[in-house]
């Protein structure tokens, strides 16, 4: 883009994606079609698991996009790894198997989507789309297992203290989780010392890996 | 019963017969399923760029829209065909999680739904009880959806001494269940899947049953030895 009357605060609300797939074809495709999509943005792309790694600490997209299969680190092991550094990203898998396996293998990991390259390619984008609004993206019939499935024993978090926990994953700060809550500063490191220990973590990024562990197992959590 | 080293070698059977479908299906995913997702990719960038009555006249729009929907229709046939034929990694997984994915694919592809109860600890069971136990489950689901014309199913895992318990059920149609063994054993072609999950059944030294009649629904019980 180089249209200046687009830069700055006009962009500041478009969403910020990583792609990471083997196949250049499924890359080159993905990408056009992003571009023409006003609301998204493709800040880098990856072709194995640990390229992604990389991309995301360096970039830090809004979703990450990617493959099960991939080489060097494939897509669980990525997405393993991106939740236990408590990296701030959403994830959207996209990959051919649209079987059981295929899916439990993305709840377990802790994705926030599951979409397929056998569905439409517009079902892809609109999936990105709604995982970057906090929605999880999971074929109906795997609402089940996110229902019987808890990964962690329920930790008894407040309402309010999952809404500290859900900030601090997002990667803010305490001034700013004070200013969207509206609460003061000192308030909010009360609410963080009560769920640091009550999650039985010493700091933020463990308590932010914790979060995206968890939150498949909350329903009532659609914005 | 099998003596030992036959029940090797039926063992080593349904290990291959899933490592070679494992192959096939890989070669299918990296090939056409990649490329096809990548055209559409590019066919809807162009028919955005085009725009009816832009570039391309209504007539030229409307063949590009039909190419378009091909592409989709095809994919989605591949879709069904990769998930029904690709095995999961049975050696990674026990015998609940891989028939939990089974179910969750099984709803998925037909909007049935499947209630699941596993009873208590179910023992480990070998490689190829496990697989036995999927592709029964399977066939057993997709009889109920073609055949018994209900849109439920219950399935149940539990132990029974050494042995593990797998229950499929319906409140179908039913059916008059054929004799599968002995000379009167039935070698009808609709009668394919049934024969085939007895003999699955038998290579891994276990037993098969099915209860079924006409307006009373079917229930096919498998037992298998747990692992030693």
């Amino acid at each position: 883009m180089s249209d200046p009357t687009l830069s700055g605060p006009a962009l500041s609300g478009r969403i910020r994606v990583a792609l990471a797939d083997d196949h250049e074809l499924v890359l080159e495709g993905l990408r056009g079609l992003l571009a023409a999509e006003a609301d998204l943005e493709v800040v880098a792309t990856a072709t194995d698991g640990t390229s992604l790694l990389a991309v995301i600490a360096q970039h830090q997209p809004d979703v990450a996009v990617m493959d099960l299969q991939m080489p060097m680190l494939d897509g669980a092991s990525c997405l393993a790894e991106i939740r236990r550094q408590g990296l701030p990203v959403r994830v959207l898998v996209l990959t051919a198997f649209g079987d059981g396996e295929s899916i439990q293998s993305a709840l377990e990991g802790g994705a926030d989507g599951f979409a397929l390259k056998t569905a439409p390619p517009r079902q892809t984008i609109e999936a990105i789309r709604q995982v970057a609004h906090g929605s999880m993206v999971f074929p109906p019939a795997a609402r089940k297992w996110l229902l019987t499935h808890k990964l962690e024993p329920g930790p008894g978090l407040s309402e309010r203290e999952w809404e500290v926990l859900e900030l601090v994953a997002q990667g803010l700060t305490n001034p700013q989780i004070a200013e969207t809550l509206s609460v003061s500063e000192n308030t909010v490191k009360f609410h963080l010392q009560n769920i640091f220990q009550k999650l039985g973590v010493s700091n933020r990024t463990e308590a932010a890996g914790f979060y995206f562990r968890v939150r498949g197992t909350r329903q009532p959590d659609n914005r | 019963m099998l003596p030992p080293d036959e029940h090797l070698a039926a063992h080593r059977i349904l290990a291959v017969t899933e490592e070679e479908l494992q192959r096939i299906i890989l070669n299918i995913h990296d090939g056409p399923v990649q490329k096809l997702f990548a055209a559409l990719s590019q066919l809807n960038l162009l028919q955005a760029h085009a725009g009816r009555g832009r570039l391309l006249d209504d007539e030229w729009f409307e063949r590009l829209n039909r190419v378009s929907n091909l592409l989709e229709t095809s994919l989605a046939e591949i879709k069904v065909s990769l998930g029904t034929f690709r095995p999961p990694e049975f050696a990674r997984r026990d015998i609940v999680s891989v028939i939990e994915g089974l179910i969750i694919q099984h709803e998925e592809f037909t909007g049935c739904r499947v209630d699941f109860e596993s009873q208590g600890e179910i023992p480990r069971v070998s490689l190829a009880a496990k697989i036995a136990l999927y592709r029964i489950l399977q066939e057993a689901l997709s009889n109920v959806y073609r055949h018994a014309g209900v849109e439920r199913a219950s399935v149940r895992l539990s132990a029974e001494g050494r042995r593990v318990r797998l229950e499929a059920a319906d409140d179908g149609r039913g059916f008059t269940p054929p004799p599968l063994v002995g000379p009167e054993a039935t070698e009808r072609v609709e009668h394919i899947g049934l024969r085939g999950m007895r003999e699955r059944v038998s290579l891994v030294g276990g037993t098969f049953a099915i209860e079924s009649a006409p307006g009373a629904g079917t229930r096919i019980v498998v037992e298998v030895p747990a692992d030693e």
